[in-house]
């Protein structure tokens, strides 16, 4: 029993440590700012001190790459044949026998709500003139998809068989979906070269993971039992896994294969970026840059109805038990069959043009006509949102009041006086028994006159640290230091603030929205029946999707960003907020109501402190989501490393790519580690 | 037959070698725990002293320094509370755990220096095991489940169907033999677990509580055919329980095991009439003893007083049907075997008081 090293959170009382942490944290900054005219280092690192690791990285990673280029090259051919296979099979069948194969496999799965449902959406797809380009994507998707499965699962059963290397494989893996997507793309661009092999192996890098960890669940899961009677059956070892325990763990492992598909999905429309292959992603980046709004919001639709419709098929195949019947699965095999060959026979065997267009350019003229009556409304949505809210927590209040937005100008003696009074009301806070919310409120008063971007990096180092050290421990706190310190000296800095601030401001409006929602969903049924089936869809979506209505109504600019991220990003916060809140023991609801307490003082004092570590599991994966989508987002326009991430990509820079992209992941790192921390406290002081 | 093998002392005497060997075996769960035993043993003392100073290191020695034989063809149950160690020691007999130490052999075979594919060879033909909540394979029907050790030996699919064809009949489980085991009923899902562990024709069977899963109807129902099929097959078996009325019902001998320690190994009877301790005695406090001691046990065979021959006993009547037979009787009654030899006689004094025993 050596818990008391890994956390010692659990064995020490809460508040001294809290207050210590606060204390220093609040030193910190203070000093900081006293400082700042004599020591101009202790605000912004000094250049002179940085190393040039864009460069280094640069170099050492451009000769390790050039060093296994031939063997990749090869893979590349490889790869070729069986992508033009795929293609050949899915782009030159009529679309009749492709329409009537997955309806027949829709049925064959689930019945007639699935054929139905897969019908409707090929349909759908056939229509809006977007065949031969999802079918090109769908080509690439089931290319790369048994890649990841068979990458995976392999690692997956490494994993399990060797238990040594289990914890460094879990730990990779961490670190793989932590990377941007487009941090990959670069070196693979260099390695493969242009063409939509890069694609492939991204989107086959990036689903992996989930296939691996899929597996590694499923069969850490099998009962005991199941395991020692295949023992005394007397198989093999062999025998135990492939004859036993991997089918035993079917179900988590179809989960895993339709979290790799969607994951596939998502990395290859992304993957769009890049050129060099007429997919669906690609149709609606080059209608967004022809700002044709209309057809990239028909193809991003022709997406999400084909990301609803792989999820929903293969999420049933995983859950889902009962076949159907095979003669009806036969007959609609058929009916595409014979489709085909009318259509052949009437010489009309290509894709109809898309039926469609004509409503993707009237909804481009009536978008058109909006933003012209509504332009000045929707501007000031966007700027007040701007200058109110995004820029002070950017650049401070110091220097975001203005005359000319604000009304007056901000002077230094303002900033005295909003101390002063932050200070005196702290004090007040602790005085009343509540340091921390005290010392919290002085904090959160110093970041936003600063502006994250510009605060001082000794208070941003420290603060992390005590953070971590709070959460977890002294390991954490060491970690996280060490991790932001080699961003620090990366020259990074400035960027990976940009990146924090944008982050954390789409994250603060989805705990206030998300938790919102949330809770509302908990509290009412009715609400959640509406709810629900819109964040299983923002879920499903791919997140190159999500830019398109933002870009639609607000142009490219860091808000249209912002309301992108907090779109894909709001979801787990509504999810898991929902669900700490309605799953208290119904034990505890009984004696508060026995007790005499309110249906609002049960939530507060009852079900909030219960659902606590949900809520902040929700919180960790919402940051998590904001980070993935950050980089993404830097398409339409957000500063920072998701911004050098994707410049790094334009000018094949695998060095400023790799960098960014670690530095990124790093964010990302600690993030997820500070909340999981916290969720893992309460986690503890409830006894859970 | 069945009266011919005998429950009592005579077994033992009759054993040339013994079928299964346990000596000295120790399960120590821990960082390796091998050493921390090696160093616990070196500084001297009884097995409790030992397993008293691993205690206090952080270790659990989950069996202590068990030691017992099995006789071919014998029932031998393994009784004591959950935690007690009973599973740890069977899994340690069969290799699913490695034992810290210690000495195993089945049917004369060295089983821990057994090299890994001797032991799945071991596993294919010679050893059978029934699980507790069954470890049935949940994608098989159970046809496949029950063949699933001929599966793995290399049998080809038809011979080895039609092979369990006589097993899923014996457990009576004709006609379901496509169903998979999410249809069947906890009954029926123990049948289908029985029926595999007999699949590769073991010579020596192990039970984990295989019935303590299941209501008390059909647990009965299921002893009944245990017993059955156990008349049939000459196996030697190994019966774990924490029930000590399914102990007494079923048993040969019984070992009852505290804190990883076997405190007693006895017949039925010893343990009913003759508890070592008072953690056996309260086990045996539930028992209506008249129903499970037999009057074999109480019998003297040396006695030369006069006995009343008239109503007649047989060794292996209960306490309590002697008793209704011999109630008018204050001399010592003669027993006789079945082809009507006397045997010896019973004092129906002696029954009294063995009823009466520890009743306080
Ligand atoms: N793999 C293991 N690691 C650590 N302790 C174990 C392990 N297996 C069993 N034990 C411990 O050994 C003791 C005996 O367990 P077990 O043999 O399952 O008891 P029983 O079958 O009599 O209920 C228990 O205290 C249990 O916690
Ligand atoms: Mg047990």
């Amino acid at each position: 029993m050596s818990a008391s090293s890994e956390s010692p959170a659990a064995s020490m009382p809460g508040p001294p440590r809290g207050q210590l942490a606060a204390l220093l944290t609040l030193v910190t900054g203070a000093a900081c700012l006293l400082l700042q005219d004599y020591a101009p280092w202790m605000v912004r690192f000094p250049e002179a001190w940085t190393l040039p690791a864009t460069e280094l990285v640069g170099t050492g990673l451009d000769a390790v790459l050039s060093a296994i280029k031939p063997v990749m090259r090869a893979w590349s051919w490889l790869l070729s044949y069986p992508m033009s296979w795929a293609n050949a099979v899915l782009v030159g069948s009529p679309w009749p026998l492709i329409i009537g194969a997955f309806t027949a496999a829709g049925w064959y799965i689930g019945g007639f709500r699935m054929a139905s449902l897969t019908f409707l959406g090929f349909g759908f797809v056939l229509l809006s003139g977007y065949w031969s380009e999802s079918m090109n994507t769908l080509s690439l998707v089931s290319v790369s998809v048994p890649l990841a499965v068979l990458a995976g699962g392999s690692l997956g059963i490494l994993a399990n068989e060797v238990p040594r290397i289990r914890a460094a494989l879990l730990a990779t893996l961490d670190a793989m979906q932590t990377i941007p997507t487009f941090a990959y793309l670069t070196p693979l661009l260099l390695l493969f070269g242009f063409g939509p092999v890069v694609g492939l192996v991204a989107s086959a890098i990036y689903a992996a993971p989930p296939m691996a960890r899929n597996v590694i669940l499923g069969l850490e899961r099998v009962d005991p039992e199941v395991k020692e009677a295949s023992i005394m059956s007397g198989a093999s070892r062999w025998q135990q896994l492939f004859l036993v325990e991997i089918p035993a763990a079917s179900q988590q492992i179809m989960v895993g294969v339709n979290q790799c598909l969607m994951a596939s999905l998502s990395m290859v429309i992304i993957a769009a970026v890049i050129g060099g292959f007429n997919d669906i992603g690609w149709e609606v980046l080059l209608t967004m840059r022809k700002a044709q709004f209309g057809q990239a919001f028909l193809a991003g639709l022709v997406i999400v109805i084909f990301a609803i419709v792989i999820d929903r098929l293969s999420g049933s195949l995983a859950l889902e038990r009962k076949r159907h019947d095979r003669r009806v699965t036969w007959g609609l095999l058929l009916s595409g069959a014979v489709g085909a060959a009318l259509l052949a026979l009437t010489g009309a065997d290509t894709a109809p043009e898309g039926v469609f267009s004509a409503a993707a350019v009237a909804v481009d003229d009536s978008l058109g006509a909006f933003t012209a009556t509504h332009g000045a409304t929707l501007d000031g949505i966007k700027t007040s949102a701007m200058f109110y809210g995004l820029l002070p927590l950017r650049i401070g209040l110091d220097q975001a009041v203005l005359p000319f937005t604000w009304g007056f100008q901000w002077t230094p003696a303002m900033s005295l006086w909003l101390f002063a009074i932050a200070v005196l009301a702290g004090l007040g806070l602790a005085a009343a028994g509540r340091h921390m919310a005290g010392a919290g409120l002085v904090i959160a008063v110093g970041v936003v006159e600063t502006g994250i971007a510009e605060l001082p990096w000794p208070f941003v180092i420290v603060g992390t640290m005590s953070l971590a050290w709070v959460a977890q421990g002294t390991r954490l706190a060491v970690l996280s230091a060490a991790l932001l310190g080699l961003v620090l000296i990366s020259g990074l800095w400035d960027r990976a603030l940009l990146s924090l601030y944008l982050s954390g401001a789409a994250v603060v409006a989805c705990v206030v929205v998300g938790g919102a929602i949330g809770l509302l969903s908990a509290v009412s049924g009715i609400a959640w029946i509406i709810i629900r089936p819109v964040c299983d869809m923002l879920q499903t979506i791919p997140l190159f999707v999500f830019l398109i209505p933002t870009l639609m109504f607000f142009q490219i600019g860091e808000f249209s960003a912002f309301l992108a991220i907090c779109a894909y990003a709001v979801v787990p916060m509504i999810r898991y907020t929902r669900h700490g809140l309605v799953s208290t023991p119904p034990e505890m609801l009984e004696a508060a109501t026995s007790s005499g307490a309110t249906p609002w003082q049960t939530m507060t004092d009852v079900r909030m402190p219960y659902a606590a570590p949900t809520i902040l599991l929700g919180l960790n994966q919402t940051i998590l989501y904001a980070f993935a989508m950050l980089v993404i987002a830097a398409l339409i326009g957000t500063t920072g490393l998701g911004q050098s991430i994707y410049l790094a990509l334009g000018q094949a820079d695998v060095g400023l790519g790799v960098s960014a992209g670690a530095a990124m992941a790093i964010l990302a790192f600690v993030a997820d580690r500070l909340a999981q921390g916290f969720a893992e406290e309460r986690r503890k002081a409830l006894g859970l | 037959m069945e009266t011919g093998r005998g429950r009592g002392d005579t077994l033992i005497s009759m054993a040339e070698q013994p079928a299964i060997s346990v000596a000295g075996l120790w399960q120590v769960f821990g960082s390796d725990a091998a050493s921390a035993f090696r160093r616990a043993q070196d500084e001297g003392g009884s097995s409790r002293d030992i397993a008293g100073r691993l205690e206090e290191r952080g270790y659990i020695p989950a069996v202590r320094d068990a030691c017992f034989e099995v006789a071919e063809g014998e029932l031998f149950v393994i009784m004591g509370l959950s935690g007690s160690g009973k599973s740890t020691l069977l899994r340690g007999i069969s290799r699913l755990v490695e034992p810290t130490a210690g000495h195993v052999s089945i049917e004369g075979e060295d089983i821990l220096a057994a090299s890994k594919a001797r032991m799945t060879e071991l596993r294919r033909s010679r050893i059978g095991m029934v699980f507790q909540h069954f470890g049935l394979f949940p994608h098989m029907s159970v046809i496949d489940n029950v063949a699933f050790p001929l599966k793995v030996g290399g049998m080809g699919r038809r011979e080895r169907h039609d092979k369990v064809q006589c097993i899923i009949e014996m457990v009576g489980l004709k006609g379901r033999e496509g169903a998979y085991p999410r249809e069947l009923s906890g009954g029926q899902r123990q049948r289908v677990g029985i029926a595999r562990s007999l699949a590769g024709d073991c010579s020596v069977w192990f039970l984990d509580e295989p019935f303590s899963a299941l209501d008390p109807l059909i647990r009965r129902q299921l002893q009944d055919e245990f017993l059955d099929i156990r008349a049939r097959l000459n196996t030697t078996i190994v019966f774990i329980t924490h029930d000590i009325a399914e102990a007494l019902k079923l048993a040969d001998r019984i070992a009852i095991m505290r804190d990883g320690e076997i405190v007693q190994i006895g017949t039925p009877a010893d343990i009913v009439l003759h508890p070592v301790d008072d953690y056996v005695r309260e086990f045996a406090r539930d028992v209506v003893r008249g129903r499970h001691a037999k009057v074999g046990s109480i019998m003297r065979a040396d006695d030369d007083r006069a006995a009343n021959g008239t109503p007649g006993l047989r060794p292996d009547m209960t306490l309590e049907d002697a008793l209704a037979t011999c109630m008018a009787h204050y001399e010592p009654v003669a027993v006789y075997d079945d082809g009507g030899n006397l045997l010896g006689t019973v004092d129906p004094q002696d029954i009294a008081s063995a009823l009466k025993a520890d009743c306080g």
